[in-house]
């Protein structure tokens, strides 16, 4: 225990004492909520509100009716535009054209031909298009039903089939965009914040040739990769943390019901997402520790090592295109969290049996790692390369 | 003590074996200070790193008072104290937590362990360290600090892989007088070294190696007689020179 005190204490010294190794590893964490306020920001931003639209409208005197509906959603006549956004709508030139008979084929029950004209393949102009549509549509309709009334026609013959949409998707897709980075960002925090500490520990002891010193002494393998496994889970775990103390401040600042986002960083959801991911922690940790104590070099465990991080950023995305998941994947590490936590943001109650089924496979595949790497440092190969 | 016999050991480099030892055997024996001699790449720190238990010997055994090495190497590195050939810091700790850190792997604890290391501190003559961390230590600096933890825990057995590399006349004048001192108390040192006059001067027995065999063994005088030379550094280059060197 007096053995296990002292490597423990002296891991934990030289992982906090480098300041730049330990800031880097924070950087997740600092980033995290950022990106995820002005992500939501913007996308709400873009959903929500209707800014204003400014349109070069010619004949716009025929139909001050249908000029008049546009003015009630935010279409603006592009002669009202306020200096600072003239070059942008300028640009963007949105012309809609009314023709000169408006008035005479209204009252004749003509079909009238309203020219909208813009380039459909900016993106950006995809939301005002889509408002612009909607406004003429609807103000087309109501004058047909009002027609229609008038003749003493009930409206309902017009609308023989009536849609009604369900959606079962709890939250809408945006806000599952928003949660998925979360969750992303999450497992990138676990497996980035212990990384420096975990490949300083192991290839850099060993290309400071304090490794052999170490093993020459009378303390067991086993208790040196434990108590380095400890220091860099514990670095990765405050990563963590941090990340998701911070996210559910900044995402305190955003109303994410505005987009059909059901999910909330409450503390019930944080404390359910720790318990997930301090296995995750454990498992890269020992991962990191598995790779660069065998490499050669300290160069040669960091470009290893990197390809690790790999790991956690592919899967998610990989597990989004598989439609039919094979069941195993909700055990395996990684997988499995991704799993749970993309459930957990969906609101959707949490399976604790999977909890406990994947954080055990985790923490079987950490302990097997550690055995394995602590056999493997008595080996005679390790030994050899130190020289 | 230490006891090495018929110790072989070789190496696989491409297709090519390489004979590191070749049936070394030896002793060091407690009271004294032994040391050992050898050319570079006579197979010197491969019958070290056996004794340590880092490699495994093909044949032969390395015992340390009674503990074999390959059976108990826990049990030998507990009654060792050693000074390897490569030796690094943790250049975030200072000298003090450094040797803090191996006495209490060595199972030193409390006012025991802070005596023990304020008095090796002394010993060395290097209290000045104590609280510096040990980035940008000079040559002999770090050498001192490896001595210290490699001393602290007051081992029974000292294995000290050329020590006086590095250090100036002061430091090597220290280190000497320490080691006689322990020498006195009945330690069993094990040393090796390059530089003729420190064994010459300090060894009580010499052992020279050379291609992973025992060349020749005795007082530093009386391998000057074996070898009819005045000085231990002719000895040493005729001995090791023979083929079948002088059987001991």
């Amino acid at each position: 225990m007096i053995q296990f005190k002292a490597l423990l204490l002296k891991e934990y010294k030289e992982a906090f004492r480098d300041r730049r190794a330990l800031m880097v590893a924070m950087m997740m964490a600092v980033m995290a909520p950022v990106m995820i306020f002005a992500l939501s920001k913007t996308m709400i931003k873009e959903l929500v509100e209707t800014p204003p639209i400014y349109v070069k409208v010619t004949g716009a005197e025929f139909a001050p009716k249908l000029i008049e509906q546009f003015k009630d959603e935010n279409i603006l006549l592009f002669s009202n535009i306020p200096n600072d956004d003239k070059k942008l709508w300028d640009e963007r030139n949105v012309e809609i054209s009314i023709p000169e008979s408006f008035a005479k084929d209204m009252v004749a029950g003509e079909t009238i031909d309203i020219i909208l004209r813009t380039d459909y393949s900016d993106k950006a102009m995809s939301a005002p298009i889509r408002r612009i549509k909607n406004e003429i549509r609807n103000y087309a309709q109501g004058i047909g039903y009002k027609r229609l009334l008038v003749r003493g026609v009930d409206i309902r013959l017009l609308k023989p089939v009536n849609l009604i949409e369900q959606d079962t998707a709890i939250p809408s897709s945006n806000a599952v965009f928003i949660s998925m980075m979360l969750g992303l960002y999450l497992l990138m925090a676990a497996f980035m914040s212990g990384l420096s500490v975990a490949i300083d520990s192991s290839a850099g002891e060993r290309e400071r040739n304090v490794l052999e010193m170490l093993l020459c002494q009378p303390v067991s393998t086993l208790k040196i990769v434990v108590a380095k496994l400890s220091c860099a889970s514990t670095i990765a775990i405050i990563g963590v943390v941090l990340t998701l103390v911070l996210t559910s401040f900044s995402v305190g600042f955003v109303d994410l019901t505005k987009i059909g986002a059901t999910f909330s960083l409450d503390a019930f959801t944080i404390a359910a997402l720790i318990i997930l991911l301090i296995p995750i922690c454990f498992f890269a940790s020992a991962l990191q520790l598995f790779v660069s104590f065998q490499a050669k070099s300290f160069k040669e465990a960091q470009s290893t090592v990197s390809m690790i991080i790999m790991l956690p950023a592919m899967i998610p995305v990989a597990l989004m295109f598989i439609d039919d998941k094979p069941k195993w994947l909700d055990w395996l590490p990684v997988s499995g969290q991704s799993l749970l936590m993309e459930d957990l943001f969906k609101g959707l109650p949490v399976d604790w049996f999977l909890v406990m089924a994947t954080s055990f496979v985790t923490v079987t595949i950490t302990i097997a790692l550690v055995m394995i790497l602590s056999i493997r440092l008595k080996s005679e190969k390790v030994v050899l390369a130190l020289s | 003590m230490i006891e090495v016999n018929n110790l072989h050991k070789s190496f696989k480099v491409g297709k090519n074996t390489v004979k590191a030892l070749d049936g070394l055997s030896f002793q060091a024996k407690d009271g004294e200070i032994t040391g050992i001699l050898g050319p570079n790449g006579a197979g010197k720190t491969t019958c070290l790193r056996t004794l340590y238990g880092l490699l495994t010997a093909d044949e032969g055994s390395v015992k340390v008072d009674g503990f074999n090495a390959l059976e108990e190497p826990l049990a030998v590195r507990k009654q060792l104290g050693i000074f390897p050939d490569k030796f690094g810091l943790y250049e975030r700790l200072t000298a003090f937590e450094q040797v803090d850190y191996f006495a209490s792997i060595h199972g030193m604890q409390g006012k025991d362990k802070n005596v023990a290391i304020e008095q090796i501190f002394k010993d060395l003559e290097m209290e000045e360290l104590m609280h510096r961390k040990t980035l940008g230590f000079s040559q002999g600096q770090r050498m001192k600090v490896t001595l210290a933890q490699a001393l602290v825990h007051q081992p029974k057995n000292f294995v000290l892989d050329e020590p006086t590399r590095g250090l100036d006349v002061m430091s090597t004048r220290v280190l000497r007088n320490h080691l006689a001192k322990f020498k006195a108390k009945g330690h069993c040192i094990l040393f090796s070294s390059h530089v003729m006059q420190e064994v010459a001067a300090l060894c009580d027995r010499v052992i020279i190696v050379a291609n992973g065999k025992l060349a020749a063994e005795g007082t530093p005088q009386e391998l000057c007689d074996l070898a009819g030379e005045k000085l231990l550094e002719d000895a040493f280059v005729k001995l090791i020179g023979s083929d079948e060197g002088v059987a001991a």
